[in-house]
């Protein structure tokens, strides 16, 4: 059985105060797996960024509780965690504009989320090569970002997320700078991943048409979560 | 992994250009250390190579180098009838423009007692002293002139017999020594258009005056100028004699003003070359802020450029110091790039400069101290940009 990574519970976050404050997330209730490949859909300003960005503490949620891997890593406004070292070991990140770094190459992408994380160069470089390999993309790797398409960079964005192999994975619209060919095929990967790799996959998108063979389907509206 | 390079060799373009620009700025800095440095050597070369123990001149004067002073030539027999004094001799020191060779040449003729030797050229790289009353010159090599060479001033021609090397004025003009009466020559008398000009001006106004004619004519040559002065007094003391007794003595008795050889040279620094070092070192000062704003500037812009980076770097945990040293490592890649090239552009530069360069290991280094704390400062407002930039700014939606 595979065990909990993450749950949310009572998650509400508060932009502004008094009169002009604006509830964006009432309440939220949340649990992922590992291996599950869960999917936040919901339409434009509903709060799907908003509540990636408080799970993963980017933003600070202004109450409740946020449990990953059994850990209480945050509860009713205090976190109980080295935020940048959970980001560093526990989260991978995959973004709408795959936020490569410019001026390393494929390889040396990859391999930056390891060195952050305290490994040598060289063994970096090694397993970001497994990792292109894994991506079908080693052909790429010493090509910098600007020389490669929109689906080679988010492949390469999804090997910066993998490198340190987390339990925990957010995609942030990743299809939606790729035309839709490119972007099933960017959503099979997702799914091999959880899969084979037994990462959670949290992704949020508002096209349904890519959330096909997900386990878990939520729709956010208006801050609150309807499972479907 | 180095992020600060790999970004510096996609920015390669930007980077080397910075460098090359704050490294002429730079070495301008340098270079103006070293004008400094030359105009105090070369300031007090003259004093240091007279080999006088004191500098005697006209009372209230700070001369012979920063003022005039014109004192009779006798003056120097007086003096060395004063205890104390073993040798005394007259000297003279003025500025020229003559034609040397096939161009106009700014000099400072030197004129001394060649009997008494005191005040006269040391260390001849060629040739020999002045042995003769007239027409011989001793000459630095900057002039260009070989031994055995003749060179017109005024109504004589001189001839070189001996060269020496790095002797120059206060303001780095080479140095031509003269026998007295020749260089009181050359500095007072007039060409013979000039003295017939003078002399019928002086008759006229004698016979303004109610003189007659041929009493105006026997009366002229009273009222034409002498050239028996001088500038200064060289004073040689006798061995074990008290330096201040004997120049007060001087002071009080014959009325002059007494300098030892260490006052002249303070009367020097901070006299005439001391307006030019504060205006070097001010200019020093701006430029060095000039240049630490051109770093400050590229590396904002290159920061600004990269924030979405280093929003994604925040994202995905990298440590405050990981972003703190790519900006940092950057901003000291420009300024010791910099530093390197300003440094061996004035060292290529030293040899063929037209004055005299002294650039001092110690002010060097400094100056390098003072240009690294300026790269630091430089990144300062990037770093707090980058430091400034939220992880939640490399997500969109």
């Amino acid at each position: 059985m595979d065990q909990e990574v993450l749950r949310v519970e009572g998650l509400r976050k508060v932009f502004g105060s008094g009169a002009q404050a604006i509830e964006a997330l009432k309440g939220i209730d949340l649990s992922v797996r590992s291996g599950e490949l869960a999917a936040l859909l919901g339409p434009s300003g509903s709060g799907k960024s908003t509540l990636l960005l408080s799970i993963a503490l980017i933003e600070l949620p202004s109450s409740g509780r946020v449990v990953i891997e059994g850990k209480e890593v945050f509860k009713d406004g205090r976190v109980h965690t080295d935020v940048r070292r959970l980001r560093r070991e526990r989260i991978g990140f995959i973004f709408q504009q795959h936020n490569l770094i410019p001026f390393a190459n494929a390889r040396d992408n990859i391999a930056l989320a390891l060195t952050l994380n305290g490994a040598a160069t060289a063994a970096a470089r090694r397993r970001a090569d497994e990792l292109l390999e894994y991506l079908e993309i080693a052909h790429r790797a010493r090509a910098l970002p600007a020389e490669m398409s929109g689906g080679e960079q988010q492949r390469i964005a999804i090997g910066r997320a993998l490198a340190n192999s987390p339990p925990i994975i957010f995609a942030d619209e990743p299809t939606a700078s790729l035309d839709t060919e490119r972007g099933h095929r960017v959503m099979e990967l997702l799914r091999r991943i959880a899969r084979e790799r037994r990462s959670a996959v949290i992704t949020v998108t508002h096209d349904q048409r890519m959330i096909e063979g997900f386990d878990t389907v939520c729709h956010l509206v208006d801050g609150r979560l309807q499972s479907a | 992994m180095n992020l600060a390079l790999m970004d510096m060799r996609r920015h390669y373009g930007k980077f080397a250009g910075a460098t090359v620009g704050v490294g002429l700025l730079l070495a301008i800095v340098l270079i103006m250390n070293g004008i400094y440095r030359g105009n105090v050597a070369d300031g007090v070369w003259l004093i240091d190579n007279t080999g006088s123990d004191l500098w005697i001149v006209e009372k209230g004067r700070g001369g012979p180098f920063n003022e005039q002073s014109r004192m009779p030539q006798d003056s120097y027999r007086s003096v060395a009838a004063v205890p104390g004094v073993a040798r005394a001799a007259p000297f003279i020191s003025y500025t020229v423009q003559r034609q040397v060779g096939d161009r106009e040449r700014q000099f400072t003729i030197i004129g001394y007692d060649i009997f008494d030797g005191l005040g006269g050229p040391r260390g001849l790289v060629a040739g020999r002293p002045i042995e003769r009353a007239h027409y011989q010159a001793v000459a630095d090599t900057k002039l260009g002139l070989k031994p055995g060479q003749k060179l017109t001033l005024g109504l004589h021609q001189y001839t070189i017999v001996g060269l020496i090397k790095g002797g120059v004025d206060a303001a780095g003009n080479p140095l031509l020594y003269l026998a007295l009466p020749d260089a009181q020559e050359v500095l007072y008398d007039l060409d013979n258009e000039a003295l017939l000009r003078s002399r019928a001006n002086t008759l006229a106004r004698l016979q303004a005056a109610g003189l007659g004619s041929e009493q105006a004519r026997r009366l002229l040559p009273l009222f034409e100028g002498t050239s028996r002065t001088i500038n200064a007094v060289l004073v040689h003391l006798t061995p074990g004699s008290d330096t201040e007794a004997v120049a007060e003595h001087i002071r009080q008795w014959l009325h002059y003003n007494v300098y030892t050889t260490a006052q002249e040279r303070t009367l020097l620094i901070e006299g005439k070359l001391k307006k030019m070092g504060t205006v070097l070192k001010l200019f020093r000062a701006l430029l060095i802020v000039v240049a630490v704003v051109i770093i400050s500037l590229l590396i904002y812009v290159l920061t600004i450029e990269k924030l979405r980076s280093i929003a994604t770097l925040k994202l995905m945990g990298a440590a405050n110091r990981v972003i703190v040293s790519l900006i940092l490592q950057q901003s000291m890649v420009v300024t010791l790039g910099a530093f390197a090239l300003a440094y061996t552009f004035a060292q290529l530069a030293q040899p063929h400069f037209p004055r005299t360069l002294v650039m001092l290991p110690q002010e060097t280094f400094i100056t390098f101290l003072v240009i690294l704390a300026g790269g630091v400062l430089a990144s300062t407002l990037g770093i707090v940009q980058a430091l400034r930039t939220p992880a939640r700014m490399a997500l969109g939606g």
